[in-house]
């Protein structure tokens, strides 16, 4: 192992009303990947952040290369060899590969531009990280994991002594994510400095050498990750022990009725031909890697998207779902995987947002009858155990898991048979992840309600579906009842290309 | 400060609404003082001034009021100025030229606005063009046909004392500002639309995220239109109240008009992003930019100072409206 080549001590930062970061310790080594590991809200990307200097800290030191250092902004740290690579990125699509990886640093021949160089500059860089993506490409053309490997490129290109991933694999399909982990093990080969930050354990089990854990702005410890199992870091992070035992059998009874058939469903690229049948009181899983069309399928039945052929059938009716308002008023509620953009009003209030399916039976003569519909919120807040401080809260202020019951609520009010969850639990942390699971197992006994859950995590498609539609680039290639079913089955069909 | 600002009495009015109060008493102020010094032998404070700045409140703060409804979806209307004028052209048009009875010339005024509003809701709803480019090729519509039907000319409509002129008694009736309690009544109508109805909570919550929206189920187009439609039929009224005022209608003009309504509407705090919208903060702006107007031309500037003003007040307020949001993301 190299030597520390940054430590950051006693790193303090406070928001108005938050402790962000309390006491922080960190130390990276040349050659090493760190994963940095926390629950959401933990405080990874703060530290991430006054390091590299888009915030300032209220206390601590940061040393790097043995000289105490801060950095005004990240232009600052980029310079002196600290770079991050980030989750969204940010790249301009409509320029060529070359052209974006020297953004704002061109190389000129007088008063123009050289692309000629940047493109033989590129090239080069490509080569050292043995990618084969050609520099005159326009970036928009690329595939999402190209993108990333761009993002690398650009990284390195400022001589990074210190690379931070954050988040890196959210997109990538998993043989993007192979082609990732090449890189960074020869990053490391290189005696770069690598810190790795991810919620997937298995990716943190292949490819970092320790694993420094946060939780609520604290530092909490560091484990060397060849000699830890994923239940000590899971305890690390959230201090206690989570199972997560798969279902063994289905839970719905053989004589159940359908209740939802998609025929010969086709929508665009992303949907061909697709059919499934949805019983009463079942969570049938949605599988795939990324880019199956798993979710355009669900908006095309949903009526979000246009549909080009197919049929629907609610409980043996078809019906002809042609916009989201013709889904609702069949009684079928779409969780969006993306809450923000399509799930939640985010300025609004939890009031507002949970009767937004429905409004129309909570209106008294042309008023909203505002007794009747807090009423209704009070109840599902309470039901759902929305973590707030009352029901007038903006839905904005509130955490990724209580924004979820709120969408939850919305179909609950509006009371809705069919749920589609899609990415149920993206973006939350594990504790909130597991309320989530509770709640949709209690939709289906209690309620009697029938799920729809697309997930992309192999741990919770086994630990909650009664059945499971594989999907690859479009097609249903597969259909599994959980019982014996086993994940290389699952892959094995997830990656069945025609 | 703080304190202040979770007083029951102020939170229900608005903390920055209650500045612009302030803002306006003390725009009185300085008009009082300044007036007599730059303009000699003029005095500010006098009921024929009140008046006179409340006459341009009145149709400013129709406007403006419409101009909420719009904002509040996220979208915006450059067109009501010119619609408001061509409005007044062709009905007072009718009226004049063609004997149509005053009642049924109200009406059509209306219902021109109505149209230009319909016009634009349908553009941006329902074939998803920006409310920017819809709302200007409408406001060169509205400038050319007030102008195609009057043949380029004035319209004057009845004076006081002249048969057909009650409907200056909308405006003020007997020295009494009728106007401004007919401006406070449609506000009221508007605010309780915008707060307790269908139809404003869900331009609220398009103006805040039009694809959650819809994919629960709520028909996004039509609401939105509907607030054009209201912006619209707004214009129309505006209308009445601008000839109730000055008789007096020129052709190929009003466009200077749509900025103080939308500054009037930013003033207030109704955010330019959509989502948040103040009725009552609209009519303060409204009476502010009056305020400005009738004190600009007190102390001897030309009305060009005011357009430079308008100008500077919008900028400062999406100015502060985005730096306000920034601070709390």
């Amino acid at each position: 192992m190299g030597e520390v080549i940054l430590t950051m001590k006693g790193i303090d930062k406070s928001f108005p009303g938050v402790r962000a970061l309390d006491k922080v310790d960190l130390e990276v080594r040349k050659g090493e990947v760190l994963a940095l590991m926390g629950e959401n809200g933990a405080g990874k990307s703060t530290l991430m952040k006054v390091l590299t200097g888009i915030y300032t800290r209220d206390a601590g030191t940061i040393t790097y290369e043995g000289r105490e250092v801060t950095y005004n902004n990240p232009r600052e740290a980029q310079a002196d060899g600290i770079v991050i690579v980030h989750q969204e990125l940010n790249m301009m699509g409509h320029l060529t590969v070359a052209q974006n990886i020297f953004i704002g640093r061109e190389f000129r021949k007088g008063p123009f531009i050289d692309d000629a160089k940047m493109n033989e500059e590129a090239a080069k860089l490509f080569a050292r990280l043995n990618i084969d993506i050609d520099p005159k490409e326009t970036m928009s053309k690329l595939t999402v994991g190209m993108q990333q490997m761009c993002e690398i490129a650009k990284a390195i290109s400022h001589e990074a002594k210190v690379i931070i991933f954050d988040e890196p694999s959210a997109a990538l399909t998993d043989a993007e994510i192979d082609r990732l982990f090449e890189i960074i093990r020869s990053l490391r080969k290189q005696q770069m400095a690598i810190v790795y930050i991810s919620h997937r354990m298995d990716e943190i089990k292949r490819i970092t050498d320790r694993v420094s854990v946060m939780r609520d702005g604290a530092y909490v410890g560091t484990l060397i990750t060849e000699e830890c199992t994923k239940d000590d870091i899971i305890n690390m992070m959230v201090g206690r022990v989570i199972y997560e035992d798969p279902k063994t059998e289905s839970q719905v009874s053989p004589g159940a009725p359908v209740v939802l058939k998609v025929d010969h469903l086709n929508a665009g690229r992303m949907v061909r031909d697709v059919s499934f049948e949805l019983k009463k009181g079942e969570i049938l899983g949605f599988a795939g890697l990324m880019g199956a069309g798993r979710t355009e399928t669900l908006r095309a039945v949903f009526g979000a998207d246009p549909k080009e052929s197919g049929d629907i059938y609610l409980n043996g009716n078809k019906i002809n779902i042609k916009t989201p308002q013709d889904a609702v008023k069949a009684g079928i509620g779409y969780l969006s995987e993306d809450r923000k953009r399509y799930g939640v009003v985010l300025q609004k209030t939890i009031t507002e947002n949970s009767t937004l399916a429905c409004l129309d039976e909570y209106v008294k003569g042309i008023f909203i009858d505002g007794k009747k519909e807090r009423k209704i919120t009070k109840k599902y807040v309470e039901a759902l155990k929305t973590k707030t401080p009352g029901i007038d809260q903006l839905v904005m202020n509130l955490s990724g898991g209580n924004q979820q019951k709120v969408v939850v609520a919305k179909w609950l009010v509006n009371n809705c048979d069919i749920l589609i969850f899609d990415e149920p639990t993206r973006g939350i942390d594990v504790g909130a992840k597991q309320e989530i699971y509770e709640l949709m197992n209690k939709l289906v006994k209690e309620e009697g309600k029938s799920i729809i859950m697309i997930s992309s995590e192999m741990t919770e498609i086994l630990r909650m579906s009664d059945r499971i539609v594989v999907m690859c680039e479009g097609r249903k290639t597969g259909e599994l009842d959980i019982a014996g079913v086993t994940q290389e089955k699952i892959m094995q069909l997830a990656t069945m290309r025609d | 400060m703080g304190k202040i600002k979770n007083n029951k009495v102020v939170k229900a009015i608005g903390f920055n609404r209650i500045v612009l109060i302030g803002v306006i008493i003390l725009l009185y102020i300085v008009f009082t003082i300044l007036t007599p010094i730059l303009h000699s032998g003029v005095t500010f404070v006098s009921y024929e001034r009140i008046m006179s700045a409340l006459n341009y409140a009145y149709f400013i703060g129709f406007m403006a009021l419409g101009v909420t409804f719009v904002i509040a979806t996220g979208g915006i209307d450059f067109s009501v100025g010119p619609v408001m004028f061509a409005s007044a052209l062709i009905s007072g048009f009718c009226l004049t030229k063609y004997n149509v009875p005053l009642p049924l010339c109200l009406l059509i005024s209306l219902l021109i606005g109505l149209a230009f509003g319909t016009l634009n809701g349908y553009f941006v709803s329902y074939r998803f063009l920006p409310s920017f480019i819809t709302s200007m090729a409408s406001m060169q519509i509205a400038k050319g046909i007030g102008s195609v039907f009057t043949k380029t000319q004035n319209v004057t409509w009845p004076a006081s004392g002249s048969a057909n002129s009650w409907y200056r008694y909308l405006v003020k009736w007997n020295n009494i500002p009728t106007g401004f309690i007919l401006l406070c009544l449609v506000a009221v109508i508007c605010a309780v639309v915008l707060n307790k109805t269908k139809a404003g909570r869900y331009m609220l919550c398009i103006g805040s995220n039009k694809e959650a929206v819809r994919l629960s189920g709520v028909n996004t187009k039509k609401w939105e239109m509907i607030a054009y439609m209201i912006c619209g039929m707004l214009a129309g009224l505006a209308a009445i109240f601008y000839v109730g005022a000055y008789t007096t209608v020129q052709p190929g003009l009003g466009d200077t008009f749509n900025n103080e309504a939308i500054a009037a509407c930013v003033m207030g705090g109704t955010s330019m992003a959509g989502g948040l919208a103040s009725i009552l903060g609209s009519i303060i702006g409204a009476v502010i930019v009056a305020l400005m107007q009738e004190g600009i031309l007190a102390m001897g500037f030309t009305i060009s100072y005011q357009y430079v003003l308008t100008g500077l007040i919008v900028l400062a307020a999406v100015t502060a409206d985005i730096m306000s949001r920034k601070r709390k993301n």
